[in-house]
């Protein structure tokens, strides 16, 4: 074998490493960002309850806070294996619920379609409403479970979305992503 | 007199939407989890039947136990004889059972009980579990948000039992009540939010009346008020409250209404 021919096995050799680097981060599914409306609020103190329920977490960076649409903006640390759950919990323990919630994830290479399941360390999420695509990079999805949109807008999606079984079913370890 | 702003303070809690951080009711919304309040609430009410004013001071702490529970303890101060003295305490709990909530508004109902004691002496008709009369009172409120508006009202059985050996219950009195409020609240400043440093200004009203059930005796209250929230965290309420109209024998009230409250949140898990 020439030289030529080495370096590019061991070109081969790389580029498999890192595919395989990419798809097992990729499984892990977690959320880098939490933008979320709060519902059943308008007063800063009321804000400031969320605020500081959501800051005592140990795996939040920070929290931004829009007082007037009472949105907040969470970024979490890198590893973390934060659910939708975790944050839910968080505003129902200040008096609120949850009214959007839209998550940031990484994704490499996932295929994205309609009943797609991905898996993450604490939990799985499944496509629906969604377009066949491939998702690489920061990716924004909304969850639209029961507890996580506003109780009007989840009666006209149990309507809309009856053709997801799994969505229909509510299971409290799965949540349905739809892409933005 | 007295008696009466005895029993609004009680009410408020923190953290809730604060055109329903009521001054003299209580929502039916509650602290957060794990969050303590701590609260001092004066009344300085004229006397009817002599010169002076009567004054109370009541500090409260209150804890949110979970999500739909929270628990009040307070202590009774007065000046009734002269010498400020502890005259008693109550625990009061609220637990919240029904909740609709939308963006910026939300319908919620919780039921509430309290128990009281109280060592003075019994001297008037009205019957007041916050401060005057040993016993206990149980009711239910319900809260509706829209936007920077909150209205709320309440129902309540209220039920005076002796206070001491000595300061018997009077058997010529009825000793339970029915009460009930009606609150309304509006956040007036500010327009738009900057951040949470920022002071908010909210402007209540607030209706209180109670009628004794063994004779029909009742009164009627008006409390107006204005709330000054401060860094998101503490509370300023400044009320006058100005008695309608009364069947019923009241000793002192109208008057001035004070109370500063400070919450800390996540003390608790």
């Amino acid at each position: 074998m020439n030289l030529r021919v080495i370096k590019l096995i061991k070109m081969k050799n790389f580029i498999v490493l890192v595919l395989i680097t990419i798809f097992s981060i990729n499984t892990k599914a977690q959320i880098v960002k939490a933008e979320l409306v709060a519902t059943g609020l308008t007063c800063s103190m009321c804000s400031n309850a969320i605020n500081k329920q959501f800051k005592n977490m140990p795996e939040v960076v920070r929290v931004e806070t829009d007082l007037n649409t009472n949105t907040f903006t969470v970024y979490l640390k890198d590893g973390n294996t934060l659910t939708p759950e975790s944050l839910k919990d968080k505003v129902e323990k200040a008096g609120f619920f949850i009214g959007s919630l839209i998550l940031t994830m990484p994704f490499n290479n996932v295929k994205a379609a309609d009943n797609v399941k991905i898996d993450a360390k604490n939990t799985s999420y499944i496509f629906i409403d969604t377009k066949p695509q491939t998702l690489t990079g920061e990716t924004k999805v909304k969850v639209l479970d029961k507890g996580f949109v506003t109780q009007k807008e989840y009666k006209k999606l149990t309507k809309s979305l009856s053709k997801y079984p799994s969505y229909v079913q509510n299971n409290d370890n799965s949540f349905h992503l739809k892409t933005l | 007199m007295k008696y009466i702003f005895v029993s609004f303070l009680i009410v408020v809690s923190l953290n809730i939407s604060a055109q329903e951080l009521f001054v003299v009711t209580e929502p039916a919304s509650n602290m957060p989890t794990g969050a303590i309040g701590v609260r001092i609430a004066q009344s300085l009410m004229k006397e009817k039947f002599k010169s002076g004013y009567n004054y109370h001071l009541m500090p409260e702490i209150m804890w949110g136990a979970n999500k739909n529970l929270m628990i009040h303890t307070s202590a009774f101060i007065s000046n009734r004889n002269r010498d400020l003295v502890t005259e008693g305490g109550s625990v009061y709990a609220k637990y919240r059972f029904f909740s609709v909530d939308d963006i910026q508004q939300h319908f919620r109902v919780a039921a509430f009980g309290r128990y009281s004691f109280n060592n003075s002496d019994i001297h008037q008709d009205e019957i007041n579990t916050m401060g005057h009369n040993s016993g206990y009172e149980a009711g239910l409120v319900a809260t509706q948000l829209i936007k920077k508006v909150a209205i709320s009202v309440s129902g309540s059985y209220e039920q005076a039992v002796n206070n001491t050996t000595v300061n018997k219950f009077p058997t010529n009195q009825s000793n339970n009540a029915t009460n009930y409020t009606l609150s309304f609240g509006r956040l007036m400043y500010p327009n738009k939010y900057k951040n949470f440093k920022q002071t908010n200004i909210n402007l209540m009203m607030e209706f209180m009346g109670q009628t004794l059930n063994e004779n029909g005796k009742s009164f009627l209250d008006v409390v107006p008020s204005l709330q000054f929230i401060i860094n998101s965290q503490a509370r300023i309420d400044v009320a006058y409250i100005k008695q309608i109209y009364s069947s019923m024998k009241r000793t002192a009230s109208n008057g001035l209404y004070l109370k500063l409250e400070y919450s800390l949140f996540n003390v608790t898990k």
